[in-house]
């Protein structure tokens, strides 16, 4: 992620023309969409830096005293950046690697599932973040922005979780039944925004989050007043799935690492919505919806099928991220499922538009924040800063991944490249 | 959209599509048959409800005391149902052109009061034979308050032509940093300063969005979108950072009421709108300074042509961008505000506390067609239906708490999708203005 720091503007290459220069992608330019998100994530680090600085009480400590000597002066900066390197460090070996471990086991051949465990780590939450983002992309591919994943997930968790726990049978029916579960739960979400913008036209922005609390009342629901309930809980917790509903880590279950057969998932969503996306002919009508709504028109398009079919695959996308977050993680539902900093639905948003809506990128920017998520959890263990800085920092890249003219600005690199995010219905007349 | 209209187009009467308006007719009737079935069918033929309008304590400035309404549960509501369904029978035939949506507030009214009278029949599930009107609408004028200054915030920005989705992370950030003044200072301009505060933060935070929707051009509902996350994030990172170690930071005071002399002495109307917090009144008061600024002013005038119109606003030597910026730092204050009423009227700042209520303004602001005094309507609709919601859950209606939380949402849903559907915003609301 972080090898393309270095790269420098280089003023000989060719402006890309416009349009999809998806080709020119990895040429190092200041055009590069690269390019930008790897200083907004510098960017991203440095605010996060300066949230650390003013609310660390040692570090604050440190710079009052310069008001008694100057000599102090050293001192702040020290502990200043030992702080905020702490943090970071924390980060970074809690997500990818700790050098130490890693030295550990490459000389005495041993201790290889504790170094690998940040890296699983990573990858285990990488896989639900991932193909929720996709369904989002893909949604905002063909200008619907789909707020509502977050809810779309926690009906696709409910339904894989209700499948998977009170229905019993062997593996290979069980897993595959889960997973449509999970898609069907996702669609149901996503239908009823999607059936409402076509046919009602009420905006799909007010309509998703509106869904998003209505699902989160309905967890409540079920966890608290149904059979789906764990026996024997008064707490709200729903019922554990079976082992054959669950997803197997790849390793064993002995080797404690968590990385599990979701990434295969992942990666068949990648795959399919490359193949979607580019080589289908309904993917290709969704991208001429989303770049030019009047000539999709124009061209027969029927926008309304185009709208509830873009939402029922965005949502069944985000309901099988849902499931694939319960049957790879902690195996059951309970009432804070997906709310607060752990809503991948809501990273999803951000993920797609780092990855600029394509397969490959959003691939990527699933690892870069699904390792920002796992490290965040690390560094509030190894700091006591809390997890909440991660979604700040997530955050803050976005704005500055929205706005790559401020991006070079900062930056003062040359390049006129005008291609900010976008999506194609703006305002509330679409 | 192809027609493009002047903003001084503000006096045309809303025309429904037919279409529109027999669905309006059906769902009412709807609404009637539902009404005689459950609400008069599922009383007993003896049963009575009893409705009460006095406040809950009676202090010093109670209003002057009014008896209990007692009326028979079964017939009420089904005379009450008959009426609706006549109602809507009439829009399905009839097809008005004018004044569908006055039938639908009726409708809505005369169901909400059968809701009432079957919630409250005795004998029946209620842990007490009444309900007390006075108290549901002194809870439901706070939330009401708060959506008011949310979807004025709204109004502000989009008829400028931004879009502010950051209504919502206005409200944190308003809420957070009123909840910090207001535990810190003491006496009676304690919240004064809670809200300037807010003012500044809720503004700060438009004048980013400003900045990078107007000067950068970015995607407004992209970039919206992620400052309430940003925003939701930052609450909830400094709430354990400094509000876990240091809780005198949030002690969660309630703004104290003022009352109106004499006129808060009036059953029902006194106490929920004449004895209510200082926000409160602002927020009555904004409502007409935003209609008079936006409709009556000459800056109003350049505010809606840079909305409908930037290019010949600009033409005629109105600066988009100056307009703009103001604006949404305006509606950005207002929204900050918003948030230390809602922190003045519901206590201790808690991440996630907002509800969404961000969203449900912009909701309001679209139902209430990008004008202030529509805005308030719709305020009140979903403002009732958050308090309603709760004192179902007191009641013991057979129906489960958690698929009653979700009413204020599902009727925003059905609002923005059953009566309102295909709006017109201002023409250039959400598009970024380049100039030539």
């Amino acid at each position: 992620m972080t090898n393309t720091d270095t790269v420098t503007p280089d003023e000989s290459s060719p402006v890309p023309p416009p349009g999809r220069a998806r080709h020119k992608i990895w040429r190092p330019s200041a055009q590069s969409p690269i390019v930008t998100a790897a200083l907004a994530l510098l960017l991203g680090l440095a605010v996060g830096a300066i949230i650390i600085i003013v609310t660390t009480p040692a570090i604050l400590d440190a710079w009052r005293s310069i008001f008694h000597s100057w000599s102090g002066i050293g001192h702040a900066i020290k502990v200043t950046f030992d702080n905020v390197g702490a943090a970071y460090r924390a980060i970074f070996t809690g997500s990818i690697v700790d050098p130490a471990s890693l030295w550990h086991s490459i000389t005495t051949g041993h201790g290889w599932d504790n170094t690998m465990t940040p890296i699983s780590e990573t990858l285990t939450y990488t896989s639900p973040l991932l193909i929720a983002s996709i369904g989002v992309g893909i949604a905002f591919q063909t200008g619907i922005f789909n707020i509502g994943a977050n809810g779309q997930a926690v009906l696709g968790g409910i339904a894989g979780g209700v499948i998977g726990s009170m229905l019993h049978m062997p593996m290979v029916f069980h897993l595959p039944l889960t997973m449509i579960a999970g898609i069907i739960g996702g669609m149901i979400a996503g239908a009823v925004p999607g059936v409402l913008k076509a046919y009602t036209g009420a905006h799909e922005v007010i309509t998703t989050i509106m869904f998003n609390y209505v699902i989160y009342s309905f967890l409540l629901f079920v966890v608290l007043s149904t059979p789906f309930q764990q026996p024997g809980q008064q707490n709200d917790i729903g019922r554990m799935m079976d082992t054959t509903a669950q997803l197997p880590p790849l390793f064993g279950t002995s080797s404690g690492l968590r990385v599990n057969y979701g990434i295969f998932v992942a990666a068949a969503v990648v795959v399919f919505a490359w193949w979607f996306l580019d080589r289908s002919s309904m993917g290709f009508d969704f991208r001429v919806t989303g770049a030019n709504p009047t000539a999709a028109r124009a061209s027969g398009i029927n926008a309304k099928r185009v709208i509830v079919i873009v939402f029922l695959i965005s949502g069944g996308l985000s309901g099988l991220a849902g499931m694939v977050q319960v049957a790879s993680t902690t195996h059951f539902i309970d009432g804070t499922f997906l709310i607060g900093n752990a809503g991948i639905g809501f990273t999803a948003i951000t993920v797609a538009l780092l990855g600029r809506n394509r397969p490959m990128g959003i691939m990527w920017s699933s690892l870069l924040f699904a390792a920002l998520g796992v490290g965040g959890r690390s560094m509030q263990a190894a700091t006591g800063i809390p997890l909440d800085l991660a979604t700040v920092i997530q955050s803050v890249i976005v704005i500055f991944v929205a706005t790559p003219v401020l991006v070079k600005e900062i930056y003062r690199l040359r390049g006129s490249s005008e291609s900010t995010l976008q999506l194609a219905n703006k305002g509330w007349n679409s | 959209m192809s027609v493009v209209e002047t903003a001084a187009e503000e006096q045309s009467v809303v025309i429904m599509p037919s279409g529109r308006t027999k669905a309006i007719g059906v769902i009412m009737a709807v609404i009637g048959v539902f009404t005689i079935w459950i609400f008069a069918f599922g009383s007993d033929a003896s049963a009575h409800s009893q409705i009460t309008f006095n406040p809950i304590n009676l202090g010093t400035d109670a209003p002057w005391l009014v008896g209990t309404l007692t009326v028979a549960s079964r017939w009420t509501n089904l005379i009450l149902g008959l009426l609706m369904v006549a109602i809507g029978v009439e829009v399905y035939v009839r097809r008005p052109r004018r004044l569908v949506m006055a039938r639908f507030g009726v409708v809505a009214i005369m169901f909400f009061f059968a809701l009432l009278v079957w919630v409250a029949r005795t004998p029946g599930p209620a842990p007490v034979p009444y309900i007390n009107l006075t108290a549901l609408l002194i809870n439901a004028s706070a939330v009401t308050m708060v959506l008011i200054f949310g979807s004025l915030s709204g109004v502000m920005c989009e008829r400028s032509g931004v879009v502010n989705i950051a209504i919502e992370g206005q409200f944190i950030g308003g809420a957070f940093l009123g909840s910090m003044i207001a535990s810190t200072t003491h006496g009676f301009f304690s919240f004064y300063y809670a809200a300037i505060v807010g003012a500044v933060v809720g503004g700060l935070i438009g004048l980013l969005l400003a900045f990078l929707a107007v000067r950068y051009r970015s995607d407004q509902i992209i970039v919206g979108v992620v400052l309430v996350t940003m925003l939701t994030g930052l609450a909830s990172y400094f709430t354990s950072q400094v509000f876990t170690p240091f809780p005198q930071f949030n002690t969660g005071n309630l703004a104290p009421n003022v009352a109106i002399p004499l006129i808060d002495k009036i059953p029902v109307i006194g106490p929920v709108l004449f004895n209510e917090t200082a926000f409160f009144y602002v927020a009555i008061i904004l409502v007409g300074v935003v209609s008079f600024a936006l409709f009556k002013t000459r800056y109003g005038l350049h505010v809606r042509a840079v909305g409908e119109h930037p290019r010949a606003a600009s033409t005629v030597g109105i600066s988009v961008e100056r307009v703009r910026y103001i604006n949404v730092v305006l509606g950005g204050a207002i929204a900050g505000v918003g948030g230390v009423a809602l922190m003045a009227t519901s206590g201790q700042f808690q991440p996630g506390y907002t509800n969404g209520y961000g969203y449900i303004a912009l909701a309001a602001m679209i139902f209430g067609r990008w004008r202030p005094s529509g805005a308030v309507v719709a305020s009140i609709i979903f403002g009732l239906s958050v308090p309603l919601a709760q004192l179902l859950g007191q009641y013991n209606v057979p129906v489960s708490i958690y698929i009653l939380n979700m009413f204020p949402y599902l009727i925003t849903i059905f609002v923005v999708a059953g009566l309102i559907g295909r709006v017109r915003a201002p023409a250039a609301d959400g598009i970024p203005y380049k100039r030539e």
